[in-house]
């Protein structure tokens, strides 16, 4: 065995313990220590999955008690792939902000990459746990980690919209309590696999009471309509990478949680239609809404929102192919929104109100950056043959084998509005005379490094789906069997 | 109009929650039949191989340690965060703004309760696992402590330095306790000194080392927080 | 006289902890100062912490601790109230004191910005 899952949770906080520390000694080592610690978790993430991908899925018990009575982690193939990613992503991140754009000093340095290092943990911890209350603990760690970011920059704003992020979380907090002890002062524990094993036997009443509140806190977390209104602005006024880092990270592990419960724990019959309509909710009003905004962030992250929406829409279809089309979206997502507001950092760099006009004629002096930029938005929109394409047509095949034909007629639909809004950015870097006002400003060479990457991945993938597509199915098939993952879990022995 | 609607919300909202809740019963048994609950298993191996007289605390440090560990992190990260909001450049240490002198009942009464306070706070948290108690209300209490003297005179200061440096002394410790536990059982933060006579200080294996860590650890934090708040200088006052 | 002031006492726990959550819960949203609402955010996590560890409570129960003078009068484990929710509400009363400190922090810097802490002038963003 080459190392275990809890060691995604305990190094990060060894190190987070330590950076302090070591930062009396010598200042550097608080920027790279935390890319150590990502580097290292990535290849262990890897191979992780390679073992599962395998042999089965790797159950940790921690403390030495079998569950029910402890905690365990579960990395399954479709946790340990949302673990991979993440970890991915983290490290991108890290890397692009290696060398901060504005000069910072030692202190905000410092805690940037401690609330970075902590925001990746406790996602992944989301993903990797096996207790419900666990969930919760991590839920908290990665708000407190946002709502810092969040407020970084010293601008007007950001402590606005850190503050609204800060009333929408407690609520959600609040709400999963309240259904996290409905749930335990029926069954009598915390386990997700026991109460998977049980919760036929809980009164019906009690079931869609703790199923509504649990999906009104998580959906808090993954933007959904209507709970979303504090998303845009905290996307808007937070830095750069701490925007992809939300869209890509952040609001993943919140679908996670969602998806967990209702295809695993919870066994109500009207769940994935329930899903399917307020994903398709969340897609018309975020997508008709991004169309109409002036600020460029403010743009990406009404985007954003609509595909949270339509991977909703995808895991509420009920099959292999949706669960498998939702896991594609998912992974293009993170990849292509990440290159969106790395590159879209750079384009409105000087300005302070971020406006969309400010980036005409950019392609000029930006040439790299602005070829980025349009290749993701072509690949988001779903133009062959970048990546965005195959998860589109994906959706659309598991939509087809379920008869959801209004579904696929609203994608389509949804798709040439994203072509609308994004072309007319691209339009603009390109075609416009740029503003006499507005200085650019070169990406520095780590970040330059980074959106390269992800542009590379994206033609990879487009050209060539098939290098994840066996990856997605093993991890699609793992989410649908649930009597697998209860048998798991309880088999072992003290 | 809004405060009517937000009651009507509210109304409709608490007689949801109030009516589940009032059906699921007070002070009955209220597990489903085919229930096994975990408390009669914790219960029964807390006497028996940890023998630690406070079922809490063995549940808080080992049963669902982990879940210690990661609010250990939420209230290390609480104040991290607050010092990234209130961070300014051209930091006047010292510098305090002071709202009113502290009469002397106040400044000789602190001097003789502040060894008194940092007694109680380290008994409540060293006999975590004896009687009710434990590492997070010992080191509030110790941070009550400081505030008393923070509050009662003007010029008292603790070092910002070797708060933090304690701080992540004690958390260093909680982790690699639990990295050690991999040695000796196999799995993380598992228990693996000989466990005692219950009752006795000794007892419990690695609770109290935990607990002792986790005690340092929240009254450096709080006292941090209530520094870092002490010595924000406002820009029309002060 | 014993079942009436337990029938009462069946509602009066239950029904104080959700009483004192929507007033907090009204404090949140109605209120125009930035630092009502936080108190508001504040009782909610209190009204809360009260609901979860009175479902672990059960009538004639002791202390879930083996002090000497349990060992010696019950000897029976039934006897004791369900640890397992007061172990819940320690690390629930710890998070909330983390949020309401952020919280806090951010009041701070909003009115250092802006010089008042009714919300009404602070609209900056779209609410």
């Amino acid at each position: 065995m080459v190392g275990t899952p809890v060691l995604f949770i305990a190094i990060p906080l060894l190190a987070a313990f330590l950076i302090p520390l070591l930062g009396m000694i010598w200042k550097e080592l608080v920027r790279i220590v935390p890319g150590l610690v990502l580097t290292y978790l990535l290849i262990l993430s890897v191979n992780l999955l390679n073992h599962v991908l395998a042999h089965g899925p790797i159950v940790e018990v921690i403390a030495g008690w079998v569950p029910p009575i402890g905690i365990n982690l579960v990395f399954s193939a479709f946790s340990g792939f949302l673990v991979v990613l993440m970890e991915f992503l983290g490290l991108l991140v890290w890397a692009y902000s290696y060398r901060f754009k504005r000069n910072v000093d030692y202190e905000p340095a410092l805690k940037y990459f401690l609330m970075l290092m902590m925001l990746i943990t406790g996602s992944v911890g989301i993903v990797l746990t096996g207790d419900i209350f666990n969930m919760f603990v991590f839920i908290e760690i990665t708000s407190i980690s946002a709502y810092g970011l969040t407020a970084f920059y010293k601008g007007r704003n950001s402590a606005e919209a850190s503050f609204k992020y800060v009333m929408m979380g407690s609520i959600a907090s609040t709400f999963l309590l309240l259904a996290i002890m409905i749930i335990y002062s029926q069954l009598g524990t915390l386990n997700m696999a026991d109460i998977a094993n049980r919760i036929h036997t809980m009164k019906p009443a009690y079931k869609i009471v703790s199923y509504i509140f649990f999906v009104t806190a998580l959906g808090i977390e993954a933007e959904i309509f209507p709970l979303n209104g504090w998303a845009p602005d905290a996307y808007a006024e937070a830095p750069g990478p701490v925007g992809a880092a939300f869209a890509g990270i952040v609001v993943k592990a919140a679908v996670y949680a969602i998806i967990r419960y209702t295809y695993t724990i919870f066994d109500l019959s009207g769940t994935l239609n329930f899903l399917i309509i307020i994903g398709m909710v969340t897609l018309i009003i975020a997508e008709t809404a991004a169309i109409r905004q002036e600020k460029l962030k403010r743009m990406l992250a009404y985007s954003s929102i609509g595909q949270m929406g339509l991977v909703l829409v995808a895991f509420g279809f009920g099959t292999k192919e949706g669960v498998f089309a939702a896991l594609f979206l998912m992974l293009n997502h993170a990849i292509i929104k990440s290159l969106l507001f790395f590159s879209g950092s750079y384009l409105v760099y000087n300005s302070t109100e971020k406006r969309i006009v400010e980036v005409n004629g950019m392609s000029k002096y930006l040439p790299i950056t602005s070829l980025l930029f349009a290749l993701g938005a072509f690949a988001i929109v779903g133009l062959p043959p970048f990546a965005g394409f195959w998860s589109k047509l994906s959706v659309m095949t598991a939509a087809a084998d379920s008869n959801m034909i209004l579904i696929m007629a609203l994608v389509l639909i949804v798709s040439v509005v994203e072509l609308v809004y994004y072309l007319r950015v691209v339009n603009r870097i390109y075609f416009f005379k740029k503003e006499a006002s507005i200085e650019p400003h070169r990406p520095t060479i780590n970040a330059m490094v980074v959106m390269l990457v992800l542009g590379a991945i994206i033609l990879v993938i487009g050209f060539y789906p098939d290098a994840v597509t066996g990856i997605l199915h093993k991890a699609s098939a793992s989410l649908m069997d649930k009597s697998y993952y209860i048998h798991h879990v309880l088999s072992l022995k003290q | 109009m809004k405060k009517f609607l937000v009651i009507l919300l509210l109304a409709v909202l608490g007689y949801y929650i109030a009516d589940t809740y009032f059906d699921i019963g007070f002070g009955q048994p209220h597990f489903v039949k085919s229930a096994a609950p975990v408390k009669d298993i914790y219960l029964a191996k807390t006497q028996n191989p940890l023998k630690v007289s406070n079922a809490v605390t063995s549940i808080v440090v080992n049963f669902r340690g982990f879940d210690t560990l990661g609010e250990v992190t939420v209230l290390f990260l609480a104040v991290t965060v607050l010092g990234s909001v209130l961070y300014k450049k051209r930091h006047q240490v010292g510098e305090r703004s002071v709202l009113f002198n502290s009469s002397s009942i106040v400044t000789s009464g602190s001097k003789l309760l502040f060894p008194a306070i940092i007694l109680l706070g380290a008994y409540v948290f060293i006999h975590g696992h004896l009687s009710p108690g434990g590492g997070f209300q010992g080191g509030v209490i110790i941070a009550t402590g400081f505030l008393l003297m923070l509050l009662a005179y003007e010029n008292y200061s603790v070092s910002h330095t070797a708060l933090s440096i304690v701080e992540s002394l004690a958390g260093i410790t909680f982790a690699g306790v639990g990295l050690l536990g991999f040695m000796h059982g196999g799995t993380f933060l598992q228990n693996f000194l000989p466990s005692g006579v219950m009752n006795n200080l000794f007892s419990g294996g690695v609770i109290p080392i935990i607990y002792i860590a986790v005690g340092f650890k929240v009254g450096a934090e709080l006292t941090g927080v209530i520094y870092t708040v002490l010595h924000e200088k406002g820009e029309n006052n002060g | 006289m014993d079942n009436t002031l337990f029938g009462f006492l069946d509602y009066a726990v239950y029904g104080t902890a959700v009483l004192v959550m929507l007033i907090g819960l009204y404090g949140a949203m109605v209120k125009k100062s930035l630092l009502k609402i936080v108190i508001g955010l504040s009782i909610i996590d209190s009204g809360l912490n009260l609901l979860i560890v009175a479902i672990g409570y059960y009538k004639g129960g002791t202390a879930p601790i083996f002090s000497q003078g349990f060992l010696e009068n019950f000897k029976s484990v039934s006897k004791m109230v369900d640890p397992v929710p007061q172990a819940l509400v320690l690390t629930a009363i710890v998070i909330g004191f983390g949020v309401t400190a952020v919280a806090l922090a951010l009041v701070i810097r909003l009115y250092r910005h802006h010089g008042t802490l009714n919300i009404d002038e602070i609209k900056n963003l779209k609410w």
